[in-house]
């Protein structure tokens, strides 16, 4: 039989619980969350039920699921849970998990937010800054979708919307190390 | 004139650069001199917290140790997503000393966190330290007759333990300012929902639901146009636009301002100035009803949901 995590067995719970620094068994599942979350409506669980899902160690599942990756952290959840859990910090410790752990949601919609998300810090690790035109380049290029917002591309570039220059930053190498250091972190924890 | 530290953020470079050269027009009429982060680095967001948990706190960290060199102790940030990341940055390091110095071990070079410097968004810069009374004498160009609708977005408010502004459901300060300017905020309900920020590239067609909801309330509360503090949220208002007409078949035509540059056009500086060509739904119609209509009665009623925000602020 499920029993909810209060024995201690339950390692998922703890990990989550750790990392977010947020109490997932004060949840009651109201499901206020659900009602208020603005792209509940495309995650494979809905913020209520991955709160029930984590009590039960469904870890698993609870990786696999595409909610933690379509997440905005708008924060919209926390503000009116009435057990006030931080709610996205519970989504974004999942996620940092899975990744982690190696855990791949290899659904079309979550290879493009995390090819995104990759090209974006990509880019800062080069430049030290964020160039729109270039990452939204890559970002077509990478996902062999070419033609996506060209059509968009001549109003923005004659207004003057993206400029096509890069400045490389003064301390471009800081950032270098500041990433190779991190990462040394992530491995060491 | 007075002094404050200054992260534009990639975005000012970019798609927001008229973010940031009409907020420097009407500091200036205000008396206030932007000095910018030397050799400041991207903050991340919103890629690196989603993706990793040091690299989130590194980047906004190395911009904060930066800023404690300069003379000023607040910096203000122009994009709202900047705001948040370098927000939370500074709450975490200040609440555990022990992850401040495991992110300080990124940044050698620079310096030592010491949490010297407060951090502020533009728009509570302009409401808590200029003030609206200051703002009010300004006004030389009352935008008399212009209804508009303030949308604050998700970032500039919540979550409220990290950021200590406005009410995280119904903000009025953007409201209060547009008002010193002489404009109408209109009752607006969807004030902090989310626009889709950044899945702007990643996952266009959300943007367009949520963002089209935004307008299309907007539009009913009877605006002209919405007012704006993000560079996110403008972009994904104004630039996806006419996808989003095209997609639901119905017009909208909601020009999105920034609220720099309403302030800068109600403090007399040329409209050239205001950048308004790079705008790809066009302005002009919603400007037309400067000084077209009767001014505001004195004291409207004040709806329900404003003394609700108001109530909660005290």
């Amino acid at each position: 039989m499920l029993t909810l995590g209060t024995q201690g067995k339950n390692t998922f719970l703890k990990a989550v619980n750790d990392k977010s620094g947020a109490n997932v068994l004060e949840c009651y599942q109201c499901g206020k969350c659900v009602g208020t979350c603005p792209v509940s409506e495309f995650m494979d669980f809905p913020p209520r039920e991955i709160m029930q899902m984590i009590k039960l160690g469904l870890k698993n599942e609870c990786y696999m699921a595409n909610s933690h990756w379509f997440c905005l952290t708008c924060s919209a959840c926390s503000g009116r849970c009435p057990r006030e859990i931080d709610i996205p910090a519970v989504m974004e410790a999942i996620r940092h998990l899975a990744i982690e752990e190696n855990y791949v949601n290899d659904s079309k919609k979550v290879r493009e937010i995390r090819k995104f998300h990759e090209i974006f810090l990509d880019m800062v690790k080069r430049y030290g800054r964020n160039y729109e035109l270039r990452m939204m380049a890559e970002f077509n290029i990478r996902t062999r979708n070419l033609f996506k917002d060209m059509h968009l591309a001549p109003k923005a570039l004659l207004k003057g919307k993206i400029p096509l220059g890069v400045k490389p930053l003064k301390s471009a190498k800081a950032i270098k190390r500041m990433y190779e250091v991190a990462e040394k972190l992530e491995k060491n924890k | 004139m007075k002094k404050l530290t200054y992260f534009p953020g990639c975005s000012a470079h970019g798609t927001s650069e008229e973010f940031d050269s009409t907020l420097k027009l009407a500091l200036k009429t205000l008396e206030v001199e932007l000095e910018d982060i030397p050799d400041w680095n991207c903050c991340g967001a919103t890629s690196a917290h989603v993706m990793t948990e040091n690299l989130a706190y590194a980047l906004p960290l190395r911009n904060l140790v930066l800023a404690e060199k300069l003379e000023n102790t607040t910096m203000g940030i122009a994009c709202a997503s900047c705001y948040q990341r370098m927000k939370v940055t500074k709450v975490h390091m200040d609440e555990n000393p022990a992850l401040a110095a495991r992110i300080n071990t990124t940044i050698v070079e620079e310096g030592t966190y010491q949490g010297k410097v407060d951090v502020k968004s533009m728009l509570q810069y302009a409401y808590e330290d200029i003030g609206i009374e200051t703002i009010k004498s300004k006004v030389t160009n009352p935008l008399t007759g212009l209804k508009v609708a303030c949308y604050y977005g998700c970032l500039l408010t919540r979550p409220k333990k990290i950021t200590m502004f406005d009410s995280p459901e119904y903000p009025m300060s953007m409201d209060r300012i547009c008002e010193a300017l002489g404009a109408t905020a209109t009752d607006f309900d969807y004030k902090t929902e989310c626009c889709g920020a950044s899945f702007s590239i990643s996952n266009t067609e959300v943007v367009e639901g949520l963002s089209g909801k935004i307008l299309e309330m907007a539009k009913e509360s009877g605006a002209h146009a919405i007012v704006v503090a993000c560079p996110l949220c403008q972009s994904n208002l104004d630039m996806r636009q006419p996808d989003i007409e095209k997609k639901s078949g119905k017009k909208i035509g909601m020009p999105i301002f920034y609220f720099t540059q309403l302030m800068a056009l109600a403090f007399g500086h040329p409209v050239e100035k205001l950048k308004f060509s790079k705008h790809i739904v066009p302005v002009e119609g919603a400007l037309a009803n400067i000084g077209k209509a009767e001014p505001a009665p004195e004291k409207t009623k004040k709806t329900t949901k404003a003394v609700e925000a108001e109530s909660e602020e005290n």
